[in-house]
């Protein structure tokens, strides 16, 4: 298969970027996206010139470091994958593909397709997690939880944080990230005692990172690779108004 | 601003509550409205636009609808302005993600419906509040009870030559009263302008109300009027099609058992609600 | 000739973990916080022994490859976690774990390592819990298990098939917390470059700062290194791209002993190599093996049909298929261990039997599962891989079988560390997959997560500090001593080399050719010969690269080709210690697999009076052969038997 590729180039954060074009020929329809960019690489490599810079790093989509905007897609055309698991097979021989780095303002572009995502971890930083120290806990079964919401929570929580939720939504906003990880813990009983102040901090960190404001249009839940739903960023919501209407707890600055 | 110390979902939410509050007066008025349709020369639809201009009860939830709608448009404005912003670099290709019918453009349908508004309110709300001229309508008992006030004082002779002046050429313009100035039962004046409302009450008369179903029936008379109608009902169908839902998204209102009623009833009311108001014109376009 | 001490307390093997802990030195908490530790690594080991070193009070450094802990390759692990919880009534215990892990790593385990392992596993799953991992349940509520290859009992903990994601973010979320606490500061997109050594310590690293080419030096008390394992000089592997055992190899050169280097595991169950473009293998999990069986076809023209694509996989009749698992090892079946069921898959490859176009691929088959099951109850179950497989095959596994073949996957080899888990510098300690401890020459299913977190968690927490105790004297370190600026000229001077080179083979070139040399020569089966024959071929391949290879890009910004390259050069210097490792030690154990010693079966024969020891291997400079170390085995608690999964 043959392919006109269209590139983000950017030598850094500052410098001013382009598209460039290029020519790639003769690949299998099963070589993966990320393989044919390889492939593209070392053609340029044996050009002497500079390669693509992007993002990858376990190529079975659960690591979430690989993020391409594909052909007005994030993770490209197909659903339910990362850009490492998308095939050549899912585009038509001669097709243009045009590939662009995630756009937000909290995920300012390093070099090419790299973006730095550390603002989700940021995020997390604030108050997604339980605050228990090692050792001095209970016996795992003495916490019981019924299997629909442990089966529940894992749904929530296996978000990879790979950002394509960030980049699908016109806002450019977090809220599905950020109400998957709050769901989990607020869904299950270890999660409970810092509900209330958890959900105000992560939603306060994200506003001050600049992500943009929901306005329920679900493209996230479209494009998100592990199919997070956007009933979490109504249960996020949800525990946002108990945590400001019916709790004592305050922001913690 | 002061704005930004709020938290993303708070002014989400605050937003959402401002439209659910034009969500359950847009039935209201097209209940109203729908009096237009009832072949008694306008008597419910009076009797209703009487109520609502004169109860005090309303009066007070005029004056938050009215606040509510511009929260609504400022918000909306505001908020989108954020999201803007924090996409500064935009993508080559235009997004390919399906995402629900015309939730996207909540902003421009938004748009749209505030425009119209602005036109609407020339039309009929800025008569009430006296800011634009329109049609009057008058009860004759009340014009009549003025009358015989005056004339008692007439006898009384407590009256002085431009003030009996007055009071005659009021007779005798109330007793060559055209009969499409009165209403079917004979009780109201209607379809007056300003002159006429002086002429046929006197200057000093207070109960003069907007006629608005004289108003209404020669706006829909226009064509182009009732096809900008119409489109705007469109329009607000789109809008209020992601209206519900998405309230009940925001307010976290998310079950697997209920959200899909919420779901039919979201698309329930935006058909009906917009169908119920183009009905009105299509009635004047094609039937009367 | 340095003698190695494994530093094993005495007493009961089940007294000894409790009695260092009550006899170990430690650190009162006024002086934790004058003391700085470096960890390198931020997966399971390293994220959870940030995490826990940072809830003690220490000063922690974390140093992360990518650009979030999220990202380690510990968050590919599909399967699960054991732990020795016997809540399924079935017979499990600590001792039996203990038992069940010796006996599948092949007896070249260390037993007091393994029992601790075994010991504190219940700890770990109670520790997860704790901090919201969602473990899958049962309709009571009580936490489930399923079963894994090696083991008679039910004694895996899992989520979904995306345990090792969970148990991932789990030590993330604790590492997330101390970073909002300040105790630990996060470092990421960095790679260690050197390892400092003052005075015979470790006292600090130099980093490359990924992102603007800067070269960075730190400074520390101690150093944990917890950069996983080097199953990437195989190139093909179920590694993510990102993995390397660079830094290991740089302590390596510094001095630290690297352990069993030929110690590979190579996992049954990946998707098939399809061509050349080919940049990484796709695992898919061993818990299919649990209600999948495993078969080729019994007719060699049947085999060649398939292959040629005349013939369908369903077509074939259930009297005309080879269940070759289920024949040889009736009591284990298809849930033999990883290393038994991969040599079984290449042996009926080998003989022509193989299913693949390129011929190397067996049948992983649900088609009585789902018929014993029914599909809905087989989808809950493995849905996401059958999922997966799916996207990358474009192949339906509910209808068609599943292909599978061998690829490498884990390495047991590693620095070797003492039981404190300290490396033979002193303040240089190595967790997880880093290090050589638990596995012996195999490893379990769901042992590595077990292990990653209990070093992390459980183990290192401790005896850090029976070292750190007489480090409370010593000031914080400077980075600005002469070891510091030597070890950074060194690196600018290696990569300025390298850059300087500009050859003509790329990276990705030289890194195939190197796998195809360790994949053929040093793989699944090795021999005399064929290993004779890598060392030299190893060797060109080391001066090929110092002058040949092309790296393009400038130092100063990111370049991912110079990452690459660094890594190869520490890679290919790794390769030559694999292939004399493997060549020195002549018997088949566990994922080593010698053709010359089997049974008469067919089968691995173990030499344990001239092998069971573990070989350490010293750097002794450039050009120079290494030095071969031994520490011998003694199993004082266990009975040494023959592998047996009939």
């Amino acid at each position: 298969m043959d392919f006109t590729l269209k590139i983000w180039r950017q030598e850094s954060q500052k410098a001013k970027g382009r598209f460039e074009t290029y020519k790639i020929t003769d690949i299998s329809p099963d070589c993966s996206f990320l393989e044919m960019l390889d492939i593209l690489n070392e053609s340029l490599v044996n050009k002497l010139s500079h390669p693509v810079c992007f993002d990858h790093d376990c190529r079975e989509g659960i690591c979430g470091m690989c993020g391409l905007y594909i052909n007005g897609h994030p993770h490209g055309p197909d659903s339910a994958i990362t850009t490492c698991q998308l095939h050549m097979r899912k585009f038509k021989d001669g097709e243009t593909i045009t590939i662009e780095p995630w756009r937000a303002k909290p995920f300012p572009i390093i070099r090419d397709l790299v973006v730095d995502r550390t603002a989700l971890d940021k995020i997390i930083q604030e108050g997604g997690y339980v605050s228990v120290t090692t050792g001095g806990v209970p016996d795992g079964n003495s916490i019981l939880i019924p299997k629909h919401k442990a089966d529940k929570a894992m749904d929530s929580a296996s978000c990879i944080g790979c950002g394509a939720c960030v980049a699908a939504c016109k806002n450019a906003s977090a809220m599905l990230f950020v109400s998957a990880k709050v769901s989990q813990l607020a869904l299950l009983p270890q999660g409970k005692p810092e509900a209330a102040t958890r959900v105000q901090n992560m939603v306060a960190k994200m506003d001050q990172l600049g992500f943009g404001n929901c306005t329920n249009t679900y493209a996230c839940e479209a494009e998100c690779p592990k199919e997070i739903k956007r009933s979490n960023i109504a249960r996020m919501n949800r525990e946002f108004i108990l945590a400001k209407v019916a709790s004592e707890e305050d922001l913690q600055q | 601003m002061k704005l930004i110390q709020f938290a993303s979902i708070t002014k989400k939410i605050a937003l959402a509550a401002f439209g659910l509050f034009l969500l359950l007066f847009l039935p209201v008025h097209l209940g109203i409205n729908l009096c237009l349709l009832r072949d008694d020369g306008g008597e419910w639809y009076r009797n209703a636009s009487h109520f609502m201009g004169t109860n005090y009860i309303v009066k007070v939830f005029e004056i938050v609808l009215l606040a509510s709608v511009l929260l609504h448009i400022c918000l909306a404005i505001y908020l989108t302005i954020e999201n803007w912003l924090a996409r500064p670099v935009r993508y080559k290709v235009r997004t390919k993600t399906k995402t629900p019918f015309m939730s996207r453009y909540m902003i421009w349908t938004g748009g749209i419906i505030a425009c119209f508004l602005v036109l609407h309110f020339i039309n009929f709300y800025f008569v009430k509040l006296d800011l634009v001229q329109g049609k009057y309508s008058a009860s004759i008992e009340q014009v009549d009870k003025l009358f015989q006030q005056k004339a008692i004082k007439l006898q009384q002779g407590e009256l002085n030559e431009k003030e009996q002046a007055a009071l005659m050429a009021q007779y005798q313009a109330i007793s060559q009263i055209s009969p499409e100035k009165m209403d079917k039962s004979q009780k109201n004046m209607v379809n007056l302008t300003k002159e006429e409302v002086i002429q046929y009450c006197g200057e000093d008369f207070k109960h003069v109300e907007p006629d608005f179903y004289t108003m209404s029936k020669e706006l829909f008379a226009n064509k182009t009027y009732s096809l900008i109608y119409l489109v705007v009902f469109v329009v607000l169908g789109f809008h209020l099609y992601h209206a519900i839902n998405s309230l009940a998204q925001t307010l976290g209102l998310s079950h697997r058992k209920y959200s899909p009623i919420i779901d039919w009833i979201s698309v329930f009311y935006a058909v009906l609600v917009p169908l119920g108001f183009a009905i009105i014109p299509l009635w004047f376009m094609f039937v009367k | 000739m340095n003698t190695l001490s494994s530093k094993i307390p005495e007493g009961q093997l089940s007294e000894k973990w409790t009695r260092y802990k009550s006899s170990q030195k430690l650190v009162n908490p006024a002086n934790k916080r004058k003391l700085d530790i470096i960890v390198v690594g931020t997966g399971l080991a390293g994220a959870s022994a940030a995490a826990s070193l940072g809830a003690l009070g220490f000063n922690v450094k974390i140093f992360c490859i990518s650009d979030s802990p999220r990202r380690a390759h510990s968050i590919a692990a599909q399967g699960g976690i054991n732990a020795a919880k016997n809540y399924q009534n079935d017979g499990d215990s600590v001792d039996r774990l203990f038992f069940d892990t010796i006996k599948g790593g092949d007896y070249r385990a260390r037993e007091a390592n393994v029992y601790r392992l075994a010991e504190v596993s219940n700890s770990i799953i109670d520790q997860c819990v704790a901090q919201g991992v969602p473990f899958a349940r049962d309709y009571s509520g009580m936490l489930d298990n399923r079963s894994f290859g090696g083991a008679q009992v039910s004694r895996t903990f899992y989520a979904k098939g995306q345990t090792g994601q969970q148990l991932l973010l789990g030590a993330y979320s604790a590492l997330s917390k101390e970073i909002k606490a300040g105790t630990v500061k996060m470092y990421e997109r960095r790679e260690m470059m050197d390892l400092v050594v003052v005075d015979g310590r470790a006292r600090g690293i130099i980093t490359r700062n990924l992102q603007t080419g800067e070269i960075e030096r730190w400074a520390s008390h101690a150093v944990v290194i917890a950069t996983g394992g080097y199953g990437n000089v195989y190139f093909l592997s179920t590694n993510a791209m990102n993995c390397n055992g660079s830094a290991a190899v740089q302590c390596f050169h510094k001095g630290a002993f690297f352990a069993n280097p030929c110690f590979v595991q190579i996992h049954p169950t990946c998707i098939p190599v399809k061509g050349d473009y080919q940049s990484k293998l796709t695992l898919m999990s061993e818990s299919l093996r649990n209600d999948g069986r495993i078969w080729v076809p019994k007719k060699i023209e049947d085999a060649q049909a398939i292959r040629e694509g005349r013939l369908n996989p369903t077509d074939i009749s259930e009297q005309d298929r080879d269940y070759y698992l289920e024949r040889r090892y009736p009591a284990f079946g298809n849930l033999v261990p990883r290393d038994i069921a991969s040599r079984a898959a290449k042996e009926r490859c080998d003989a022509g039997y193989g299913v693949a176009p390129s011929g190397y691929g067996v049948y992983l088959d649900f088609k009585s599962a789902i018929e014993r099951l029914g599909k809905d109850k087989v989808e809950a179950r493995y849905g996401n891989l059958f999922q997966m497989y799916e996207k990358i095959v474009d192949v339906n596994p509910y209808e068609n079988p599943m292909m599978i073949y061998p690829a490498v996957h884990y390495t047991m080899g590693g620095l070797w560390v003492d039981y404190e888990l300290q490396t033979t510098i002193p303040g240089l300690f190595a967790t997880g997959e880093a290090n050589f401890s638990d596995h012996g020459a195999n490893r379990l299913g769901a042992s590595a997560l077990m292990q990653g977190l209990a070093d992390g968690y459980f183990i290192l927490p401790y005896t850090i500090q029976n070292y750190l105790s007489d480090q409370i004297y010593q000031e914080r370190i400077s980075t600005q001593t002469e070891e510091f600026t030597q070890a950074e000229n060194a690196l600018r001077d290696k990569l300025e080399t390298i850059m300087s080179i500009k050859g003509e083979k790329t990276v990705d070139t030289l890194q195939r050719e190197l796998g195809h040399i360790m994949w053929e020569y040093v793989g699944m089966g090795r021999n005399a010969e064929n290993l004779r024959k890598a060392i030299p071929m190893l060797r060109e391949l080391r001066n090929e690269f110092w002058t040949n290879v092309r790296v393009t890009g400038d130092l100063t910004s990111m370049n991912p080709e110079l990452e690459k390259a660094v890594r190869l050069a520490d890679h290919i210097e790794l390769s030559q210690i694999i292939a004399k490792d493997a060549l020195q030690r002549e018997e088949s154990c566990g994922g080593h697999y010698r053709e010359e010693f089997v049974t008469n079966e067919g089968e691995a024969k173990r030499d344990d009076d001239n092998y069971m020891f573990v070989a350490a291997w010293q750097y002794t400079g450039k050009d120079q052969e290494p030095i071969m170390h031994k520490e011998e085995l003694k199993y004082e608690f266990i009975n040494v038997q023959q592998r047996n999964y009939k």
